[in-house]
């Protein structure tokens, strides 16, 4: 579980182009579309859909399903492993 | 006074302005199942001239629209050096030259009609069909054209189908602009054209006066309208103003209703607050599809059209309203002589368009 | 009367405003062009990271513009500055990256899809500046200063009492930008017109 909040950590920076941001940055609770957390916004948002695509084989069909997912690391996890379970 | 008129539609309901509007006065449609449209295969709904199979699509196309406008004005406008062509879109020949989407098509029109000047390519997205016409406008007014040929193209590439598929923007089914169970676009592909001038002896078929409107921005997000409506409104506002028409004398809105959830709704807030709600409303993209740089010129011929015919079309795809300030929708076709239509266009980029066509 | 009385330029090296050197470019640093220009002149502006090249260009002439001609922003109501952009690639520079990222990538990007519009420029300086007026962007095949004249001239006397003129060449590293402003309200030595433009511009006329 930790080692997948650590690659969703580098994977975000990476699909997001975020620019100076590290893993350590990035709190796992942190409300990722907060502008206390990463600020992220909506094409943001469409891009994470893309990222659990392409890292995690997983298919969002609704992007509403990602505004609950999206919210934190931890949340974004939690998602995953009830995906692929 | 600006005339405007030859208008010309190429789309998959025709290669003919009457074809088109024998299609659309019948309440057709467009839009067919394309089969591995999408990037995962997927089967998609587009508005495809699925018999366009030109090794050049987007040069044959305007060069198609250009002759038949041609045939409606007097002969010697088009190879007049007071003529100016404009053409409107977002992409081009795209997928034969991504560095360059226009210089060889624009080179082909010159050399086989002979222009004068060199044409102008607007690219403002979704409203950069009203806005060239609006730009026509401007320049026979300023004299430093007499008269403007506005030709609007675009075509459905795998490009801008599988962008608007990452945004998840494509809907599932065909479009129903402004119905409450809209879901997204439908994109579409084609060409129009119309003639703006000074002069109204031009017209071979006679024409309409143009009163060319204003564009203003949201200032507000990229790929998403204002939640206010802010630049339409304001658009729509300084369109009357300038053109000392007060809202009730608008006889139909040919809305840009493109079918997400997001412009539909930013549309109706904005003619709420221009006091427009009351007045007949459709969005022609149930017919043609979204044809992005082509739909504000396509949309503005077949305006013109329904003036020509004395037919107001239906929304097609409407049948209940899906916005939170309610429209006067059209969800039948009606017998009507509109003296005054109002266009409107708004696009990615926080762009907003609006122009009057009024009969003569 | 109308006059230029600011402008911006950015080679694929150097980056002036009215004709005086701001920054020069550090091949060897690791990071763009426009990220150096946009760290030394210390700009605060977060959303810039997420632009495409065009919009960083674009974004980065406009402030500097506004950087120098102080007062620009009070100076006029919020529609009152137009813009007029043109250049010959269109988004081109954006449309190879969005084609690789479905092409080699995996799947389309929807942050790069999202400016493969050359408009979408004028959207970014509209959002961060609040201006609600006119917009124009054409693709010309070479730098027309006549169009900038005209089309500048026309929005004038339409409302606008300032222009905001931007040529865009932005192509991988063929970057050839010139961005000037026009005021009818101010005083200023150089008039707007075509000669003037072509002059500033430093461009070839051919």
């Amino acid at each position: 579980m930790e080692n997948l909040k650590e690659d969703l950590k580098k994977q975000i920076i990476e699909q997001l182009n975020l620019e100076d941001i590290t893993p350590a940055d990035i709190a796992d609770d942190a409300l990722l579309f907060d502008d206390g957390g990463l600020g992220l916004d909506s094409i943001d948002a469409l891009e994470l859909i893309v990222l659990l695509e392409k890292f995690h084989g997983i298919q969002v069909v609704n992007p509403e399903e990602g505004k609950v997912a999206f919210r934190s690391v931890d949340t974004m996890a939690d998602y995953i492993l009830k995906r692929k379970s | 006074m600006t005339y405007i008129g030859a208008e010309v539609i190429i789309s998959p309901l025709g290669r003919t302005t009457a074809e088109n509007w024998a299609a659309v006065s019948a309440n057709q449609s467009g839009i067919s199942l394309v089969k591995h449209a999408g990037f995962d295969n997927s089967d998609l709904y587009l508005s495809k001239i699925l018999d366009l199979v030109d090794d050049y699509k987007f040069e044959k196309l305007i060069s198609d629209a250009l002759t038949a406008v041609s045939a409606q004005i007097d002969p010697g406008i088009l190879i007049s050096q007071r003529t100016v062509v404009i053409i409107s879109s977002t992409k081009g020949e795209l997928d034969k030259d991504i560095n360059d989407p226009f210089g060889k098509s624009i080179a082909a029109l010159v050399s086989k009609f002979s222009l004068v000047n060199q044409p102008i390519v607007l690219s403002n997205a979704c409203i950069s069909g009203v806005l060239a016409i609006n730009a026509a406008s401007n320049f026979i007014q300023a004299k430093i054209y007499d008269h403007a040929i506005v030709i609007g193209c675009d075509l459905i590439s795998d490009f801008v189908v599988y962008g608007f598929q990452s945004l998840f923007a494509i809907s599932d089914k065909p479009c129903a602009p402004f119905d409450a169970s809209r879901n997204g676009i439908t994109m579409g592909e084609g060409c129009g054209a119309v003639v703006v001038s000074g002069t109204k002896e031009i017209f071979l078929n006679g024409s309409f006066q143009l009163l060319s409107g204003t564009s203003a921005n949201d200032a507000n997000h990229i790929p998403g309208p204002s939640r206010t409506g802010e630049g339409l409104f304001r658009s729509v506002k300084r369109t009357l103003e300038i053109n000392d028409v007060a809202p009730d004398e608008i006889d139909f809105i040919c809305a840009h209703g493109t079918a997400t959830v997001f412009n539909d709704e930013m549309e109706s807030i904005a003619f709420d607050r221009s006091g427009l709600t009351n007045v007949p409303l459709s969005s022609l993209k149930g017919y043609f599809g979204h044809t992005l740089g082509a739909a504000g010129v396509i949309e503005t011929a077949a305006s013109m059209q329904m003036m020509r015919h004395g037919t107001l079309l239906k929304s097609l795809g409407y049948q209940e309203s899906g916005t939170s300030k309610e429209l006067n929708v059209l969800s039948e076709n009606v017998a009507a002589q509109p003296k005054t239509i109002l266009k409107t266009a708004s696009g990615f980029g926080g762009g907003n368009a609006s122009l009057i066509i009024r009969s003569l | 009367m109308s006059f230029i009385t600011t402008y911006c330029h950015i080679s694929a090296d150097q980056c002036s405003v009215n004709g005086k050197a701001v920054s020069a470019r550090d091949r060897a640093a690791s990071e763009s062009w426009f990220k150096q220009i946009y760290k030394e002149q210390e700009l605060v502006y977060p959303k810039f990271y997420k632009m495409d090249s065009l919009s960083q260009a674009g974004f980065l002439a406009s402030e500097l513009i506004k950087r120098e001609n102080k007062g620009l922003t009070g100076r006029y109501k919020d529609d009152e500055i137009a813009m007029l952009f043109a250049n010959q690639s269109s988004s081109a520079d954006t449309d190879l990256r969005f084609i690789n990222s479905y092409e080699h990538n995996g799947a389309p990007s929807p942050s790069l899809f999202v400016y493969t519009l050359p408009n979408i420029v004028l959207g970014e300086i509209a959002i961060v500046n609040k201006w609600y007026g006119e917009n124009m962007f054409a693709v010309l095949p070479k730098f027309a200063p006549g169009f900038f004249a005209d089309y500048g001239q026309i929005l004038l006397s339409t409302g606008a009492k300032a222009v905001l003129c931007g040529w865009l060449g932005v192509l991988g590293d063929n970057i050839e930008v010139f961005v000037w402003l026009v005021e009818s309200e101010t005083n200023g030595s150089l008039n707007f017109n075509q000669e003037n433009v072509l002059k500033l511009s430093g461009f070839n006329p051919a």
